[in-house]
């Protein structure tokens, strides 16, 4: 892993997509008139025959796209995760999740990354395609990570959810990293630890961040990467969670539905009753402001991580302050 | 030879002429009429055995199935089918056994625990590209099907069948927008809309105000036909036309009680209630039209 603050780079999602549709014909994209927002500008403009723009009509697109799956395409369909998944719910489960057809919902934005308010800020997506049998739900952290999950979804049969952060992304992992579609990761910590970070996309950064704040005083810590939340690789989870006093799981999503949730199924399936405190949006709806801005206020940054693991522990001492 | 082929190889020595000057070979005729009637039939008997279902969809639709499937416009296993709303399946397997692509016998499982017969098209449902459950779907998947023939650079075409109560739902509208902008594509694309004013509460006309369709259609960039869907004629001359560079919506204009004598008017044909007395006379009403189309 590559130390903070991690450069960034624009339009890896974009550049994979691209590159993999010129050896792939039967790669199609399409989009609801946010094409440079979702980076598939870079597709219109080398691969335009098998660029279509449906406009904002999200329902109409995604029956195109079972159609074209169908006759099989693989098809990438790509707008805000908001109306990538609430706005069209019933089309992707009966006309994509059912047949369990070769389509990849694209929903960029995810949480509270979008300073348009409720509207434009998916808080639940990943509860809904998690909820649809067959959907894969995936999560990458950085570009290196959206670049393997491109090139990995190519050979994936079936459908599924991709949510990606819009704009820059940060480069968190060296080349070497292996995204795998059946593998959490467990990044730092080998044996037992005081308390296990199980944390998704954007939030991987902030787990790390606390990671480091914790250790510094003194403590021991797990963190486990989950690029994957649907199937989650609950062996992984389970490990950590035998080994450990506490569990943080940490999602710019809803605590409702999401990876916490995700992760709390796998602990009482396997009869564990180690603690699991959930951070991400506590069941409301946010309001616009700048990403800074709202993930303090609705407890999604470092601190909010390392407050929940300190309270957790029942640490007598003032809750430390984060690191960057 | 099936029987599909059967019906594409007749002579043509005698023509049956509409009002509006179109023809067919009267031989074709007989048989694509007595099919529609072989549906009506086959799907009373489907019905009966619960003693409710989507009848009405069959009774409304019975001309349209046979002539699409029976008259040799739908080049089965080439060109595509997609049929919007899956209550419709009725009319599917009733059309299906009578040319040999289904067990008849399977038809009496019709709606049954266990049978892949389902009472609403699914995933599970034999012999088309796609029933659709939820309305209002069928024509987003008919255009990628469309958009994936022309890609590919074949010769095929793809009908969908819609009903007019689905126009209720917006995504309809969306694809008619998607698929006359992208019209120069869309040539081999045909709607073919069974107009029988029904919906679950009513006439769709007494829920909401679908009229002028065909206007409504032509706005949206549409090619538009309107025909009397219970005229095997003007339907098959009219699902022999393509648009040109656009796509073309087939509006048929039917009724759930399929004009037959003995079902009464005030009937609520969207989910026909079929006591004995009216399956009798169902029963003998298609059958004696039978006799009277064999005669």
């Amino acid at each position: 892993m590559r130390e903070p603050p991690y450069d960034t780079v624009l339009k890896p999602y974009g550049e994979a997509l691209t590159a993999l549709a010129r050896t792939r014909p039967e790669i199609v994209c399409l989009g609801a008139d946010l094409t440079r927002q979702t980076e598939t500008d870079l597709f219109r403009d080398a691969i335009p025959e098998r660029f279509f723009n449906a406009g904002m009509a999200e329902a109409n697109m995604v029956g195109i796209a079972a159609g074209l799956a169908r006759a099989g395409h693989v098809v990438f369909v790509n707008t805000f995760g908001v109306f990538c998944t609430r706005r069209c719910f019933d089309q992707i489960a009966m006309a994509v999740a059912y047949p369990r057809l070769n389509v990849r919902l694209v929903g960029f934005m995810p949480g509270l990354s979008s300073p348009g308010g409720p509207s434009h800020q998916a808080i639940e997506d990943v509860a809904l395609m998690r909820s649809l049998p067959n959907m894969m739900v995936l999560e990458p952290a950085d570009a290196i990570e959206i670049r393997q999950a491109v090139a990995a979804l190519a050979g994936h049969v079936g459908p599924v959810y991709m949510r990606l952060k819009r704009g820059e992304s940060p480069l968190i992992f060296e080349q070497s990293h292996r995204l795998q579609l059946d593998r959490a990761q467990r990044l730092i910590g080998r044996d037992e630890s005081d308390v296990c970070l199980i944390a998704a996309g954007m939030m991987l950064p902030a787990a790390l961040a606390a990671a480091r704040t914790l250790e510094r005083e003194g403590l021991t810590v797990a963190v486990i990467n989950v690029p994957v939340i649907k199937p989650l690789d609950a062996g992984t989870i389970l490990d950590a969670a035998r080994a450990t006093r506490v569990i943080i799981s940490a999602e710019n999503h809803s605590i409702i539905g999401g990876l916490g949730s995700a992760v709390a199924e796998v602990l009482a399936g396997a009869g564990l009753g180690v603690p699991l405190h959930r951070v991400g949006i506590a069941d409301v709806f946010a309001e616009s402001g700048s990403r800074e801005y709202l993930f303090s206020r609705y407890g999604l940054d470092t601190q909010a991580i390392v407050r929940t693991a300190w309270e957790a522990l029942a640490r007598p001492e003032p809750v430390p302050r984060a690191l960057g | 030879m099936t029987p599909l082929q059967a019906l594409i190889k007749l002579p043509q020595h005698r023509w049956r002429t509409t009002v509006d000057g179109s023809t067919m070979p009267s031989q074709q005729y007989s048989s694509v009429r007595r099919l529609a009637t072989r549906i009506r039939l086959n799907a009373t008997r489907m019905v009966a055995i619960q003693g409710f279902g989507y009848l009405g969809q069959a009774l409304s639709s019975a001309e349209i199935f046979a002539t699409l499937f029976g008259g040799g416009v739908l080049r089965f296993g080439h060109d595509r089918f997609v049929l919007s709303p899956g209550h419709y399946v009725i009319a599917l397997y009733a059309v299906a056994a009578e040319l040999g692509l289904l067990d008849p016998a399977e038809l009496a499982s019709y709606g049954r625990d266990g049978a892949r017969l389902e009472a609403i098209g699914s995933e599970r449902t034999p012999l088309v590209d796609l029933v659709c459950g939820s309305l209002g779907q069928g024509l987003s998947a008919a255009i990628g099907f469309a958009l994936a023939s022309q890609l590919a650079g074949e010769q095929r075409d793809t009908f969908v069948f819609l009903s007019d109560g689905e126009m209720e739902e917006g995504q309809v509208w969306e694809a008619a927008m998607f698929a006359s902008h992208q019209r120069r594509r869309m040539g081999r694309l045909l709607a073919i809309i069974d107009a029988n004013n029904s919906q679950v509460d009513g006439p769709v006309s007494s829920v909401t105000t679908l009229e002028p369709l065909a206007d409504k259609w032509r706005a949206f960039g549409w090619q538009v036909l309107e025909v009397d869907g219970h005229d095997v004629v003007a339907l098959d001359q009219a699902l022999k036309r393509r648009g040109e560079g656009a796509p073309l919506a087939l509006i048929a204009r039917t009724s759930c009680l399929g004009r037959l004598r003995c079902l009464p008017g005030t009937l609520d044909a969207h989910f026909l209630k079929l006591d004995e007395p009216l399956r009798a006379a169902l029963e003998r009403e298609l059958t004696r039209e039978l006799e009277g189309a064999d005669a």
